[in-house]
C-alpha cells in the first residue's frame, strides 16, 4: 500500500494554501479571489453572512465546484482538476451543511460510506466512540431518526472516519444547544491534539468559532473582508460584520 | 389454479426482464432504450451456446458476461457524454438498439432461431399439468431478485449505489467515485438484461427484433416503480395479474396493452407510482 | 413621456429595412419550392415520383414532430398514432361509405377531427400542473401501442393485421398525388415557419426553456401544450388522409411505435428546431432508404442507426447545424434579427382600497414529512409597503415565498391576495390576481432575446400574434426604468443566455414589473450582484413601492441592503416569526443580534 506509506511519512496536519481562488455556478461567480492559508495543525474559522460564498469556497477546495481562477494547493502540491474522491484519498475530510446525511440509511451505513473499505470500520468506529459514546447504541438506527444535535455529531464523526489531515467543516454548530456545541468543540480540540489535523471551519456561531479556532477571516461578497487572530477582543470587531 | 400459476409466472418473467432497466434507471437516472437489444444479445448467446454444443444452462453466465462487457463499452462511449441530456440519452440508446439489431441480423440473418429448451415438459402441480419451464422461470426470478437484493443491501457496491440514488452530491463529497458506481451499475444492468434474454428463449421466439416488445413493458414497469426494487416486484405482480386476467376474460389484445395503459394511468394519478406504498 | 419612448426605440428602428425583407423570405421560399415541386413530376421517373410522394407526406409529419419536440421540447413518439388514426379514418370511410365527393369530404373531416379529438385527450392526460417532460414522452409511447392494438382488434372493420386495401380514392394520377402531397408539405411548412417566427412562436420556445417562468408570467404553458398537441394531431391526421388516398393501402405499421421513432430519428438527423432541416432530412433519408434498402437492406439500417447515435452525441443540432455554421461564416448570413421597439404605456392607477391589506397570511404552517419548516405564520402586507423577510439559513424564507405564489403547494392555514383565497390556485392564476414573483436564481428564457423575454412578460395582458411580430412592446414606465438603469434597453437583440448574472437578474425584475403586479415577491434579488447593481435594483424597488404603491415582500441576506430599502422587517427563525417591526426596532433588537451571532436555539 504505497498510499498508506506515503501518508505515514507526511506531516500530521495538511497545509492548505488558497491563492486568489475564484469559483461559482453557471453565470454566477460567487467566490471572487480569496487568498487564505491553513497551516499544519491550525484551525481557521471562516465567518460571514449567508450567501457570501463560504460554502462554495469549501466545495471548491474539495473539487466539487470547478476552480475558475487562482490556485489551491495542499502540502505545496496543486489540487487542480482532482475529483473529490482523489482529495478524500489525500486526507481531506468534509462535514457538509446542506443535506448532510443519508436520512434513510442507518448510522452505521452513513459511517461506512466515508471509508474506502469495510476492513477499516472497526478501528474507525472505536475512535468515533471515543468522541461520542452515544453512537455505540445507535448504529442500526436510521440517521433521519436522530435528534438534530445527534445528527450534527454523526456528521462530524463521519468526517473523522478516515483520519483526515485536513478537515473542512460547514456550520457544524448550526441550531444546536450550548451543551451540544460544547461537546463538538471538545471533539474538535481532542482530534487536533490526537492527530494534528488542520481544519477550516465555516461558522455563523461567532462564540463557538472564536473558541475553537486560532485565526478567523470574514468573507463578504466572495472576498475576504477582514481577518485576524482569535482572541476575546475580536468578538465585537467580527460582530459588526455579521449583524444587521 | 392455472390462473394463479399464470399470474405468478407472468409476474416473474416481467420482473426478470425489467430488473436490469431498473438498476440503470435508479442509479444513472437514464432510461436505457437499448435494453431490448441487450435482451436480444442474451438470447443470441443461447443460440451461440447451442451451436457450440454447450449445456443450454451455460448460456446464462455467458450472456451475463457478454452483456456486461458490451454494457461497459456503451456506458463509456454513449451514456457518459449524455448524463446531462436524459431525453437525448433515450434517443441515443434507441439508436444503439437499432445498430445492435442490424449487426445481429448481419451475423445471424433475420429468421427466427431455435434454441434447445432449458427444461422441456410439464409437471403435475396441485392437480394441474403445468409447463415445467415456467415454474423454473419463477424460481429464476426469485433467485435473481434475491441476488439483486443481496447486492443492494449487503455489499459495498450496493451501499454506494444507494448513496448515489439518494443524494449523489453528498456521495461525491464523501469521496465515493460516482463515475465508477455508474459504470459498474450499467454493466450489471446490461448483464441482467442479457441474462433475461437467455431465460426468455424457451418462451419467446428468438429474432433480431425480439427485444423491442419486452422493452416497452419493462419501461412502463420501471416508470411506475420509481427506482425501487420492491415497488418493481409489486408492480410486476399487479400488472402481470391484470394482463393475465384481461387476456383470459376480455381479450388477449387488450391484455397485451394492459400494462402500458394501466401504468400510464397509475402515473397520472400518482407520479411516484408504486414506490409510495 | 414620449421622448423616452423614441429614444429607447432607436436601436430597433435602425434595422427597419431588414425585417420586411426577412419577413417575406418564407413566402418567397415557399413559392419557389411550390413551383419547383409542381414541375418536378415532368422530369422524374415514376419510381421517384411514387417514393417522393410518400417522403413528402412523412416530411409533413416531421414538421409536426419538430414543432412539438424541437421548438416546444416535448419528445413525442405519438405523431405516428395520429397519422394512423387519420389514415384509418379515411380508409374506413372510403371503404364503407364510398368515394363520392360528399363522402370524400366526410372522410377528410373525420381524418382531421378524430385525431384532433384524440390529441386533445392525450394532451389533457400528458400535461397538468407539475407534469414532467418524461411523462409526456411516456404517454406518447403508449399511444401508438394502444392504437395499433385497437387496429388489430378491429377485425373486419380495420382489416386487422393485413390492413385495408383497394378502397376507392381521390381521382388523381401519380403526378396529381405528388403535387397534392407537395402542396400539403409546402403549406404545412410555411404555416409552421410563419408561426414559429411570430410572437406566439416565441411562446413555444419559452415553454421549452422554462415553463415555470411562463406560469409565473400568468401564461398557461399546459394549455398551450394541450392546444398544440391537438392541433398538430389534426395536421398529422390530414397527412394520413393524403397517405391513404395516395397509397390506397393502410396498415397497422402506419400507426406504430416504430414509425413514431423513425419520425424522431429523421427530425434529429435533419436538425431539431429548424423546420427546414427535418423536412429536407426526412425527404432525403426516406428517398435514400427506398433506393438503397433494396440493395443493402441491413447495412442501410445499420448506417442510419450509427449516424443517429453519433449525431445525438456529437451534433445535437443535426445536419442543419453544419449548414448554419457554414451560413453564419458567410458575410450574407450575419443579418441581425428583428427587434421590436420599447414604448412606455400608461400604468394602471395606483392600488385602490389603501386601507385593506393586500396580502394576508393566517396561521400558515408547512412541513415535509416529520420536518416542520414553517409554523404559525401570521402576516399582513399593505399597498406601498416593502417588507423584508430575513433570517438565518433554513429559517423557511424561500418555502414561505413558494407557499405565497403557488396555491397547490400543500400547507396549512390561509393565504389571500386582495381578499381572494389562493387555496388550490396554480401559479398562473395567482399571477392573474396581481402577484409577480422573482426567483432566487434568475429565471428568464435563455434562448430568447431580451426583447422577446419582455414581450412574453406582457403576453398575459396584450396577447401574442400567431402570424406576425409586434412592432412595439408597451411597458410600464417602472419596467423601462429598470431596463434603462441597467443598460438592457440597448441590448434588446441580445439572447438572454449571453447576459451577465446581474443583467439576467435585472431582466427578470423588469419582466416581473412589466406584469404590473399589485404585490411583488422577490427571493434574494441581489444575490451575486456587484455593489453598483445592488444600488440600481434597490432604487427600482423603492420607486415601485414608494411611487406606484406596489406592495413588495423581499427575502434577502444582505442586511445592509435590507436596512436601506425596507419599510418593515420580519425576522424568521427556525420556521417561526420571531420579530415584525420597523427597521429601527429590528436593527436595535437584542434578539436579532443573538440570532445572528448563532447563540439562539430551540
Amino acid at each position: 500500500m504505497a498510499e498508506a506509506a506515503r501518508r505515514a511519512e507526511a506531516p500530521a496536519g495538511g497545509d492548505l494554501a488558497l491563492d486568489e481562488v475564484a469559483s461559482g455556478y453557471g453565470a454566477v461567480s460567487i467566490v471572487k479571489g480569496v487568498s487564505l492559508r491553513v497551516r499544519p495543525g491550525e484551525i481557521v474559522a471562516l465567518l460571514g453572512k449567508n450567501g457570501m460564498g463560504k460554502t462554495t469556497l469549501l466545495k471548491t477546495i474539495l473539487g466539487m465546484v470547478a476552480l475558475r481562477g487562482g490556485a489551491i494547493s495542499i502540502d505545496g502540491a496543486s489540487t487542480a482538476g482532482l475529483a473529490p474522491a482523489k482529495l478524500v484519498a489525500l486526507g481531506v475530510g468534509y462535514a457538509p451543511q446542506e443535506q448532510p446525511l443519508f436520512q434513510d440509511l442507518t448510522v452505521r451505513d452513513n459511517l461506512r460510506l466515508a471509508l474506502s473499505s469495510d476492513r477499516l470500520l472497526p478501528e474507525a468506529l472505536e475512535r468515533a466512540f471515543g468522541h461520542f459514546p452515544f453512537l455505540k447504541d445507535r448504529l442500526s438506527q436510521r440517521a433521519g431518526t436522530l435528534s438534530g444535535g445527534e445528527q450534527k455529531m454523526l456528521i462530524l464523526t463521519r468526517a473523522l472516519m478516515l483520519k483526515p489531515r485536513l478537515l473542512l467543516i460547514d456550520e457544524i454548530s448550526e441550531g444546536l444547544q450550548p451543551s451540544v456545541v460544547d461537546r463538538i468543540a471538545n471533539a474538535l480540540a481532542e482530534e487536533r491534539a490526537a492527530s494534528g489535523a488542520s481544519m477550516l471551519i465555516v461558522e455563523q456561531n461567532l462564540d463557538f468559532a472564536l473558541r475553537v479556532s486560532d485565526r478567523w477571516a470574514v468573507l463578504k461578497l466572495g472576498e475576504i473582508d477582514d481577518e485576524g487572530v482569535a482572541e476575546a477582543e475580536a468578538r465585537d470587531r467580527v460582530l459588526r460584520h455579521l449583524s444587521v | 389454479m392455472l390462473l394463479i400459476l399464470d399470474v405468478l409466472t407472468t409476474a416473474a418473467i416481467l420482473f426478470v426482464t425489467s430488473i436490469g432497466l431498473l438498476a440503470i434507471f435508479g442509479v444513472l437516472k437514464i432510461i436505457n432504450f437499448a435494453h431490448g437489444a441487450w435482451i436480444t444479445i442474451g438470447a443470441y448467446c443461447a443460440v451461440v451456446a447451442a451451436k457450440l454444443g454447450l449445456n443450454p444452462w451455460a448460456a446464462a453466465p455467458l450472456a451475463f458476461v457478454v452483456g456486461a462487457a458490451l454494457g461497459g463499452l456503451a456506458e463509456l462511449f454513449i451514456i457518459r457524454p449524455l448524463y446531462r441530456r436524459p431525453l437525448d440519452a433515450i434517443l441515443a440508446t434507441w439508436g444503439l438498439g437499432i445498430v445492435i439489431g442490424q449487426l445481429i441480423t448481419l451475423g445471424f440473418g433475420r429468421d427466427v432461431q431455435f434454441t434447445p429448451n432449458l427444461l422441456p415438459g410439464a409437471v403435475q402441480l396441485l392437480g394441474v399439468d403445468y409447463s415445467a419451464y415456467r415454474l423454473v422461470a419463477l424460481g429464476a426470478a426469485l433467485v435473481i431478485g434475491a441476488a439483486f437484493a443481496f447486492t443492494i443491501e449487503g455489499t459495498r457496491l450496493g451501499l454506494s449505489a444507494r448513496a448515489v440514488i439518494m443524494n449523489e452530491a453528498l456521495a461525491r463529497g464523501l469521496g465515493i467515485d460516482t463515475a465508477r458506481v455508474r459504470f459498474v451499475t450499467f454493466m450489471i444492468g446490461a448483464g441482467l438484461a442479457s441474462l433475461a434474454g437467455v431465460l426468455l428463449t424457451p418462451l419467446a421466439s428468438v429474432d433480431p427484433n425480439m427485444g423491442v416488445g419486452w422493452l416497452i413493458g419493462a419501461f412502463m414497469l420501471v416508470m411506475v416503480s420509481n427506482a425501487s426494487f420492491l415497488a418493481l416486484a409489486a408492480a410486476c405482480l399487479v400488472f402481470g395479474a391484470a394482463q393475465v386476467l384481461i387476456s383470459a376474460f376480455v381479450s388477449p389484445i387488450f391484455g397485451s396493452i394492459a400494462i402500458a395503459v394501466l401504468a400510464a394511468v397509475t402515473l397520472r394519478i400518482s407520479p411516484k407510482g408504486f414506490s409510495r406504498a | 413621456m414620449p421622448e423616452d419612448a423614441s429614444a429607447i426605440g432607436l436601436s430597433g428602428s435602425a434595422e427597419r429595412g431588414r425585417p420586411r425583407l426577412s419577413r417575406a423570405a418564407p413566402f418567397v421560399v415557399a413559392a419557389l419550392a411550390a413551383a419547383a415541386l409542381w414541375a418536378a413530376p415532368l422530369v422524374l421517373d415514376a419510381f421517384a415520383v411514387n417514393v417522393l410522394t410518400r417522403s413528402m407526406i412523412y416530411a409533413t409529419l416531421a414538421v409536426t414532430v419538430d414543432l412539438l419536440w424541437g421548438f416546444t421540447g416535448i419528445l413525442t413518439f405519438g405523431q405516428a398514432a395520429f397519422f394512423g388514426v387519420g389514415a384509418y379514418a379515411t380508409a374506413m370511410a372510403l371503404s364503407y361509405l364510398g368515394a363520392t365527393p360528399e363522402w370524400m369530404a366526410v372522410a377528410l373531416a373525420l381524418a382531421v377531427v378524430a385525431p384532433a379529438a384524440l390529441g386533445l385527450a392525450v394532451g389533457w392526460l400528458s400535461f397538468y400542473h407539475r407534469s414532467t417532460a418524461l411523462y409526456a414522452s411516456v404517454i406518447s409511447l403508449v399511444l401508438p401501442i394502444v392504437v395499433t392494438q385497437l387496429i388489430y382488434s378491429g377485425g373486419e372493420w380495420t382489416g386487422s393485421s393485413s390492413g385495408l386495401v383497394g378502397f376507392e380514392v381521390l381521382p388523381l394520377e401519380l403526378e396529381g398525388f405528388f403535387r397534392l402531397s407537395a402542396f400539403a408539405l409546402v403549406a404545412a411548412t410555411l404555416a409552421a415557419w410563419v408561426f414559429v417566427r411570430s410572437d406566439a412562436g416565441r411562446a413555444l420556445v419559452a415553454v421549452r426553456d422554462n415553463d415555470a417562468r411562463c406560469a409565473y408570467l400568468g401564461l398557461s404553458p399546459k394549455r398551450l401544450q394541450i392546444a398544440l398537441t391537438a392541433a398538430l394531431a389534426g395536421v398529422a391526421g390530414l397527412a394520413g388522409f393524403i397517405f391513404a388516398n395516395a397509397s390506397s393501402v393502410v396498415a397497422p405499421e402506419n400507426a406504430g411505435f416504430l414509425f413514431g421513432t423513425e419520425l424522431v430519428i429523421w427530425v434529429a438527423l435533419g436538425g431539431r428546431g429548424t423546420l427546414l432541416g427535418p423536412v429536407l432530412g426526412t425527404v432525403a433519408i426516406d428517398y435514400l432508404a427506398a433506393n438503397l434498402s433494396g440493395d443493402l437492406p441491413f447495412l442501410w439500417q445499420l448506417l442510419l442507426g450509427a449516424t443517429f447515435v453519433a449525431v445525438i452525441i456529437l451534433l445535437p443540432g443535426g445536419l442543419a447545424e453544419i449548414a448554419r455554421r457554414v451560413w453564419s461564416a458567410l458575410p450574407i448570413g450575419r443579418s441581425a434579427g428583428f427587434t421590436p421597439r420599447l414604448v412606455a404605456r400608461s400604468s394602471r392607477p395606483a392600488a385602490d382600497g389603501a386601507g385593506a391589506p393586500l396580502l394576508t397570511i393566517e396561521g400558515l404552517a408547512k412541513s415535509y414529512g416529520s420536518l416542520t419548516v414553517l409554523e404559525n405564520i401570521d402576516l399582513e402586507v399593505r399597498a406601498g409597503e416593502l417588507v423584508s423577510l430575513v433570517g438565518p439559513n433554513g429559517a423557511g424564507k424561500t418555502t414561505l415565498m413558494r407557499c405565497l405564489s403557488d396555491g397547490t403547494e400543500p400547507f396549512k392555514g390561509a393565504v389571500s391576495i386582495g381578499g381572494v383565497s389562493t387555496a388550490g390556485l396554480t401559479p398562473n392564476r395567482i399571477v392573474a390576481l396581481g402577484v409577480g414573483r422573482k426567483f432566487q436564481v434568475a429565471s428568464v428564457f435563455e434562448s430568447l432575446t431580451v426583447a422577446d423575454c419582455l414581450l412574453l412578460a406582457r403576453a398575459s395582458h396584450d396577447g401574442l400574434s400567431p402570424i406576425g411580430r409586434a412592432e412595439t412592446i408597451g411597458l410600464p414606465q417602472a419596467a423601462l426604468n429598470v431596463l434603462r438603469m441597467t443598460g438592457l434597453d440597448r441590448m434588446l437583440a441580445e439572447p438572454a443566455r449571453l447576459l451577465s448574472h446581474g443583467q439576467k437578474q435585472a431582466l427578470e425584475l423588469a419582466m416581473v414589473v412589466a406584469l404590473e403586479p399589485r404585490l411583488i415577491l422577490l427571493d434574494e434579488p441581489t444575490a451575486g450582484l456587484t455593489k453598483a447593481e445592488r444600488t440600481t435594483i434597490g432604487a427600482a424597488l423603492k420607486a415601485l413601492t414608494g411611487e406606484l404603491g406596489v406592495a413588495a415582500v423581499l427575502v434577502e441576506h444582505d442586511l445592509d441592503f435590507v436596512r436601506e430599502i425596507s419599510s418593515r422587517i420580519v425576522v424568521l427563525h427556525q420556521g417561526r416569526l420571531a420579530l415584525d417591526g420597523t427597521v429601527e426596532e429590528v436593527v436595535g433588537s437584542e434578539l436579532v443580534r443573538t440570532i445572528y451571532s448563532g447563540a439562539a436555539h430551540g
